[in-house]
């Protein structure tokens, strides 16, 4: 052990890989290139294409929520669903200009809310959950996801009855591409703080608690404050995809979260979390992004073999069977998801060297490690 | 408590919800004994429990029209079909699902049995056949009456009777099961202490695929029970949410460890379905409430007991 | 002012009495033993010390005040570090992670700036990331900065798991079997090692050791639990020859590790007399407590 001859000084670099040079760096950037494409370039082709792009992005930031609760705090949650729809209904509530489009600073104002209430909500939902574990958490995340529903969501004077609340954008926005770069810049902004959550004492202590609380609290971190710190942050972030939902469909309509349609959605993003890799945001992401994705490209898969109409009709089963196959070929065979996947990618970009060889992660280690279910 | 005089009448107000309560109730009970015998057993929450029971209505709906292909077959051969297939799944999703999993930690297999619901949803909807209607009622297919009409007024469904009858039968059956049986035995020892039972030389991994067998019948008997007129039916995923809904009533009640509180869960279910459906609910607001409100108050109550208590409260402390 | 005052903790569960007016006392620079047959109820009285179980009765001062109620996280705040006795870190995250998860206590910033990545946080996660490997470098663990926890031997996670509580700056630190898994000239280095610890970063310590020659070598004084109740104190040559202690050993374990050489037993005799003389205490009698307050003599420290 060379390392041990150093003085107590300069270890700080010394153990860290070469630096990557200019040209090292450079190579990455055009390596990037490609995925730039995918995410600027190829929405920009049509109106239909930025449409579903938008709506991949606020699957994005609900699959980076998912990541803080479940992946890094390790609390199941199969009431996500719930937030989103919080955000949406609360965004559109505040900024409701009746067929006015709004000016940007109630616009701004609305998609505050949305997070503020969706946070609070969430904080609600944590404090309950504080006493819970495993089996009963899920099953509590599961009635709090259609208590809220029923309760809240099918109030007609917040609702808006069978028309919806109206949600229009901004002039500044009201373009399709403008608000996907608008919606971008939300995930960026979730990404931000995932990133952050990372690389601070945040991340480490959820991830701690959710390894082993006993462990957690004799390290000096709050548990229970911290579970709910990570439920709060997560209701956050699903509030701030609600916001743009709302304005992307542009109204609130109960009908999309109540009953059938919200247990659909909160599974989906239970499945969507888990393929790509709990704790791996470039693989949440990704894995979001795709189920975001799956109806329009096989409708447009469908529409060119001619079996459209045997596709509109089966849709939901079609994307049930591909969601359930993604979900069992992970948890068997792959459990760190797509992020699994993608890590030797992902640590080139970040400036480490290549390699297929995963040394210092744990993928897939929330599902690995994660608290067992509990009588 | 108030009641509306005029109206009122117990044979009609009472009794028929009560008697159609504990029918539904009871098979919604099978559901709930499947969920905590797989919990007891290898502490397993199977979200799949449903979905068998959709299998089973779905597969002797199948048997019993002769859709497509399938032969078409006396009833009571299609219902047992049904059951089969139901088993069958199960013991699938046991060997190709579960026995790979069975070492991780619990919350994967929780996750694992969403995914094994979802595959399943997804396959019955692909399935070409009518997929609201539903499954012939026992009645019906004996040519009798669909009701019985006794004394004072009670409105009886046959059907519910049928439901009763079969399971008292299923419920002396399950008795000797346990008692007597070597494998029954097994099964109880492995709930009760996995180690101890392995150490005495019980085969875990048998008992386990005996054990998810076992459930896979509870939900395909509640399944061909419960997919008739008026309100069943045999569509994909038909019985996923009413699982969920009994299983959360169950470990309210049983703290998920409890067979009997599983039984007395689903039950209540059954009833306060009855009481909140019927056409004159004795209880006033009851019946004037959506359904989905007064859904809404029950989840409510049973997670304001589960904050309580929260191992439920036929459950055992510590 | 004593930095550990136990007085008369009693827990039950249920029925059963897993502690029963437990008293004991750690001042300031000792290395205090915590000796017993398994089930014994050390590990029980560490948790109510750290806060994980409330105790029926008695209480818990650290420093002069009543922490008896104090939930652990904010005892760990305080400067109480604790072990596992099979190792209690974060499996899934990597050594370094470990040791920076282990400050949280001391970094110094709101959760809520760290979400926000302030320049603070990024400055602050420099300086703990320095201080961890300082820490790697101090027990020779620098090789395995990166690794999983997973890849790592048990000896290594114990002296790691050590790490981790060091990492925190601890005042008082309650280690949970260090030794086990080791084998004699480990658990020898073990103890060479508690001792250079305290030595230089001056922590108190409170230690649950079945090795005897450990117990030994780095304790000042020694209290034996036998079924919940305080068996026995002293100092560690004074326990061991104490007839019940060897009974209650005989009866449960490890026998042969009390047959030990005669020689430590004259050193441990020849610290008592110092430190009775340093430390002034009168009294006579076995029960009579004579607390060392000093590091090991010189002699011993060489061995």
């Amino acid at each position: 052990m060379a390392a041990q001859t150093e003085v107590l000084a300069g270890f700080d670099h010394a153990h860290r890989p070469a630096r990557v040079s200019m040209r090292g760096w450079l190579i990455r950037g055009l390596a990037l290139l490609p995925v730039l494409a995918l995410v600027f370039v190829l929405p920009a082709q049509s109106d239909d294409w930025t449409n579903d792009a938008i709506y991949a992005a606020i699957f994005a930031m609900v699959g980076l929520s998912m990541n803080v609760l479940v992946g890094y705090t390790g609390q199941i949650s199969l009431g996500q669903q719930a937030f989103l729809g919080i955000g949406a209904l609360t965004a559109a509530n505040v900024v409701n200009t009746g067929t006015n489009a709004p000016d940007p600073f109630t616009f701004a104002i609305g998609i505050v809310a949305g997070v503020l209430v969706s946070a609070g909500a969430a904080a609600v939902l944590g404090a309950i959950a504080l006493r819970i574990r495993g089996l009963y958490l899920a099953l509590v995340t599961l009635v709090f996801g259609s208590v809220t529903a029923d309760a809240i969501f099918t109030i007609s004077s917040l609702n808006g009855q069978d028309a919806g609340v109206p949600a229009y954008r901004p002039t500044s926005l009201q373009g399709n591409f403008a608000f996907y770069v608008f919606a971008l810049a939300m995930v960026a902004i979730c990404i931000y703080v995932d990133v952050w959550i990372r690389r601070s004492k945040v991340g480490r202590g959820l991830i701690a608690l959710r390894d082993n609380e006993l462990v957690a609290s004799a390290f000096g971190i709050n548990v229970l404050g911290y579970k709910l710190l990570g439920f709060v942050v997560s209701g956050a972030m699903a509030g701030l995809a609600g916001g743009v939902y709302a304005f992307w469909s542009q109204e609130f309509s109960d009908k999309n979260f109540t009953s059938s349609a919200g247990f659909s959605l909160a599974l989906i993003f239970v499945v969507m979390a888990v393929v790509g890799g709990l704790g791996s945001r470039a693989g949440v992401i990704a894995a979001a992004s795709f189920f975001a994705l799956i109806d329009p490209l096989f409708t447009g898969f469908a529409h060119h073999t001619g079996w459209l109409n045997w596709y509109t009709d089966h849709k939901a089963y079609i994307q049930n069977l591909v969601g359930a196959v993604l979900l069992l070929q992970t948890v068997i065979f792959n459990p760190g998801g797509l992020g699994q996947v993608l890590r030797p990618f992902t640590r080139w970009f970040s400036g480490k060297p290549f390699s297929l060889h995963d040394a210092g992660d744990a993928a897939g280690a929330a599902l690995g490690g994660g608290d067992s279910v509990r009588a | 408590m108030h009641v509306v005089a005029d109206t009122f009448s117990p044979q009609l107000h009472l009794v028929t919800p009560l008697i159609s309560g504990l029918a539904d109730g009871a098979a919604y009970g099978l559901f709930g004994l499947g969920l905590v015998l797989l919990y007891k057993s290898n502490r397993i929450f199977n979200f799949a429990q449903g979905e068998f029971a959709t299998v089973a209505a779905i597969v002797a709906f199948l048997f019993d029209r002769g859709v497509g292909w399938v032969p078409k077959v006396p009833y009571f051969i299609a219902i047992t079909f049904g059951v089969l297939a139901a088993v069958l799944v199960a013991m699938a999703t046991e060997r190709l699902v579960i026995r790979p999993l069975f070492h991780r930690p619990r919350v994967v297999l929780v996750v694992a049995t969403v995914g094994v619901a979802l595959f399943l949803v997804g396959v019955e909807g692909l399935l070409p056949y009518p997929q609201t209607a539903s499954l012939r009622t026992i009645s019906d297919a004996l040519g009798v009456r669909s009701y019985l009409t006794q004394v004072d007024g009670v409105v009886v469904l046959d059907q519910d009777v049928a439901k009763l009858i079969v399971l008292a039968v299923l419920a002396v059956l399950a008795f000797l099961f346990f008692r007597y049986t070597h494998t029954g035995t097994a099964i109880l020892a492995v709930s009760q202490d996995a180690t101890a039972a392995r150490v005495v030389g019980i085969s875990v991994e048998r008992v386990s695929m005996a054990t998810w067998a076992i459930a896979g019948f509870l939900g395909g008997v509640a399944g061909v029970l419960l997919a008739v007129p008026p309100s069943g039916s045999v569509t994909p995923g038909a019985f996923t949410g009413l699982t969920l809904v009994v299983a959360f009533s169950a470990a309210v009640l049983g703290g998920m460890t409890s067979l009997p509180g599983a039984f007395v869960g689903g039950i209540l279910i059954g009833l306060i379905n009855a009481f909140a459906n019927a056409d004159h609910s004795f209880v006033p607001g009851l019946n004037s409430l959506p359904t989905s409100q007064a859904e809404v108050a029950v989840a409510l109550v049973l997670l304001l007991v589960l904050l309580v208590r929260p191992r439920g409260l036929l459950g055992r402390e510590a | 002012m004593s930095v550990l005052e136990v007085h008369d903790l009693t827990i039950r569960f249920g029925g059963l009495v897993a502690i029963d007016n437990l008293s004991l006392t750690v001042n300031e620079w000792e290395i205090v033993g915590l000796m017993g047959p398994n089930g014994a109820g050390k590990t029980t009285a560490f948790n109510c010390i750290t806060g994980f179980y409330k105790p029926n009765a008695g209480r818990v001062m650290y420093r002069g005040s009543d922490v008896t109620r104090v939930p652990p996280h904010r005892k760990a705040a305080m400067g109480m570090g604790r072990t596992f006795q099979n190792v209690g870190m974060v499996k899934s995250e990597t050594v370094l992670e470990n040791l920076l998860t282990a400050q949280h206590t001391k970094a110094g910033y709101g959760a809520f700036k760290a979400l926000a990545g302030v320049s603070a946080v990024r400055h602050r996660e420099k300086e703990l990331a320095a201080h961890a490997d300082a820490i790697l470098e101090l027990l020779g663990l620098t090789a395995f900065r990166d690794r999983q926890l997973g890849s790592l031997s048990y000896g290594t996670l114990k002296l790691l798991e050590l790490g981790c509580a060091l990492a925190s700056d601890p005042d008082l630190l309650l280690l949970d079997e260090p030794s086990s898994g080791m084998g004699p000239e480990e658990s020898h280095e073990l103890g060479e090692r508690l001792l250079a610890l305290r030595q230089a970063l001056g922590v108190t310590m409170l230690l649950i050791e079945h090795h005897v020659p450990l117990v030994t070598a780095v304790c000042d004084y020694v209290y034996v639990l036998n079924f919940g109740k305080l068996l026995a104190e002293g100092d560690p040559d004074h326990v061991r020859n104490h007839p019940e202690v060897v009974a209650a050993y005989l009866g449960g374990e490890a026998p042969e590790e009390l047959e030990q050489t005669e020689a430590p037993a004259e050193q441990a005799a020849a610290v008592g007399e110092l430190s009775d003389d340093l430390a002034g205490t009168t009294g006579a009698g076995s029960s009579t407590r004579r607390r060392s307050g000093l590091r090991r003599s010189p002699r011993k420290e060489a061995s």
